[in-house]
């Protein structure tokens, strides 16, 4: 077993780069860069506008073994541009997804495939969404993104992972609402309109963008685990992202498909039952649901930690 | 020149065979609270004497529960709606031949999502990925869908309301038609890159450039159309192109994926298919370390 790889498990998700995540994310010594810097293939549009270059774009993208599992993973490295995906980024986002399929399906033109060799997509989030340098480029490859996902059902899981120092919001937001299992970290934000925006439209007296408490109330790792929009809330150190990713993965495929908040008419059913509760509990913020799904005091919620979070909190079931 | 912006309503009568909008109403679905997601009008109508799925935006309406909704904002109600609309019109044909599974009429005009606190709370992403996921479902169990822009398709909410159809038309520039992530303006501020020059670069690159006609050269939309009147017509013409690309089992030039070949047949975008065609190549170079 590689050391490199051994002393990375105990580095921080958030701290760790692109390259370090997908590289210590799946078994030593079994990760294979695809289209990485030595292929260069860099933006072509960024240098028109005088803006730096990066080999990967941004995003490092490759497959590896969890186990015997074939894992096709991508990584978004938020620290070149936001990690905001343009034309060459969302290619290998989107190419990955399909590779993952098309792996599946030759496999099982071969014949009978066992749960632990099937495919999985794992997607280490984080980026803004779009890329406004090549916006609409950006955008196309996001609707290319759900077209791949549902290609993918029935066959492939997606799991999202978010606890980059971006987080995950515009259009990737639903594009991760779109997988089978995400796995957040306290850190992780998950969201559709940043928090500027929503000062923008709604007034800072409503939402004050520069309120880091407010934000990760309403966006944060934690809120999401209540609002089961997360399945797995992680330690922040890529082993324990790679625990909970091994752990969701050893399940199988229809255990992970039925943990999916959306992709079905009754898991819309299932969403607009929380919009109705939503108009009736009209909260003035994350802490009013929170109190409302059992949690008695829930202000204490926010600086717990992890262990005893997971311990004690009571997560909002409209079921 | 006559615009269409704010009139989803009467965009939905110049396209569908007159009167014959039954709101509110897809297979099974029945609709009948009017303050439930008002800026979305779900529906079947006939088009070309055909039943079909009418999804479209009401630009008019305001929803009197979440107070960022309102001029075609697309709510938490609104997307959830639309996706019921695609569920039931699935649920409906589901024991028809794929020539009789009914079309998705879209008709685009939404400057966004709702972009608010409550929004947030509950998860905006969640409905606007839930109603795309309902989209990409039918559109590969073989309804025809077909997207017509009329005013608005700006970002998220035309990624949610439009850019799953197999086939996007848009009523060209002249029109007021706006299709965008962002103004340039705004990319500017944002990229803090100068204005001018952005607007003298955008002329000939489109990947940034505001307008139904970039993402045309981009492949992002199929046909720009020069007149109001020409739109029944174009999207009936349309619906039986997809439909006979789907009877011939052509669905990859429909579509997302489609859209990305003919970008690259449109020149506008060059690299996505060779940035595949490396991965594709190294992967298969190491498959069998992976697969066998």
């Amino acid at each position: 077993m590689s050391s490199r790889w051994e002393a990375l498990q105990h580095q921080s998700f958030l701290e760790c780069n692109a390259r370090q995540r997908a590289t210590a994310l799946v078994d030593p010594d079994t990760f294979t860069e695809l289209a990485g810097p030595r292929d260069r293939l860099s933006s072509p549009h960024l240098p028109v506008l005088g803006e730096a270059i990066q080999f990967d774009d941004g995003i490092v993208t490759g497959v590896g073994l969890i186990g015997r599992k074939p894992i096709f993973i991508a990584s978004q490295e938020g620290r070149f541009i936001g990690g905001a995906v343009g034309e060459v980024h969302g290619a290998k986002l989107v190419n990955i997804v399909r590779l993952a399929r098309e792996s599946f399906d030759g496999m099982t033109a071969k014949g009978n495939l066992p749960e632990e060799r099937r495919p999985a997509v794992v997607l280490s989030v984080d980026t803004g969404g779009v890329r406004l340098h090549e916006a609409n480029a950006g955008l196309l490859a996001h609707a290319e993104l759900i077209d791949q996902f549902q290609d993918c059902k029935g066959k492939v899981p997606v799991v999202c992972l978010i606890g980059g120092k971006v987080g995950c919001f515009g259009g990737m937001g639903f594009i991760a609402a779109a997988a089978d299992i995400i796995i957040m970290s306290q850190n992780g934000r998950l969201g559709l309109t940043g928090p500027e925006v929503i000062e923008e439209e709604m007034g800072k007296e409503e939402f004050d963008s520069s309120d880091r408490s407010l934000v990760y109330r309403t966006t944060g790792g934690k809120h999401r685990y209540i609002m089961r929009d997360c399945n797995f809330l992680a330690a922040d150190s890529i082993a324990a992202f790679r625990a909970a990713l091994r752990d969701a993965l050893a399940l199988p495929y229809a255990a992970l498909d039925a943990q999916r908040r959306i992709g079905s008419l009754e898991k819309v059913e299932e969403q607009l039952k929380l919009v109705d509760l939503c108009v009736k509990l009209a909260p003035k913020d994350s802490k009013d649901v929170w109190k409302y799904a059992g949690n008695e005091d829930p202000g204490a919620l926010v600086d717990m930690t992890l262990d005893t979070f997971l311990k004690q909190v009571k997560r909002l079931s409209v079921a | 020149m006559e615009k269409l912006i704010g009139k989803g309503r009467a965009a939905i009568d110049m396209v569908v065979d007159r009167g014959t909008l039954e709101e509110g109403v897809v297979g099974e679905l029945t609709v009948s609270d009017k303050e439930f997601g008002p800026g979305a009008v779900i529906g079947t109508a006939l088009l070309a004497g055909e039943p079909c799925t009418v999804i479209a935006i009401d630009a008019m309406k305001r929803n009197r529960k979440f107070s960022v909704v309102y001029a075609g904002i697309i709510g938490l109600e609104e997307a959830y709606k639309m996706a019921l609309a695609v569920y039931h019109s699935i649920k409906a044909d589901e024991h028809k031949p794929l020539a009789r599974k009914r079309p998705l009429i879209l008709i685009v005009d939404t400057p966004g999502n709702g972009p608010g606190k409550l929004e947030e709370i509950f998860g905006m992403n969640k409905a606007t990925g839930a109603y795309q996921l309902a989209l990409a479902e039918a559109r590969k169990k073989g309804h025809p869908i077909v997207a017509l822009v009329i005013g608005r398709a700006i970002s998220g909410a035309f990624l949610c309301h439009g850019l799953q159809a197999d086939h996007i038309l848009s009523l060209g520039p002249q029109f007021g038609t706006l299709v965008h992530v962002m103004p340039l303006t705004s990319i500017a501020r944002i990229t803090k890159l100068d204005i001018e020059w952005l607007q003298e670069l955008a002329k000939d690159n489109p990947v940034f450039a505001a307008g139904p006609d970039y993402f045309f050269r981009l492949g992002g939309i199929e046909e720009l159309l020069d007149s109001i009147d020409a739109m029944r017509e174009r999207v009936i013409a349309h619906v039986a192109d997809v439909r006979r690309r789907k009877a011939e089992g052509k669905e990859e030039e429909l579509g997302p994926w489609g859209r990305g070949l003919l970008g690259e047949v449109r020149g506008g975008r060059r690299v996505r298919a060779k940035v595949m065609q490396v991965m594709n190549d190294e992967f298969a170079a190491v498959a069998d370390r992976y697969l066998s």
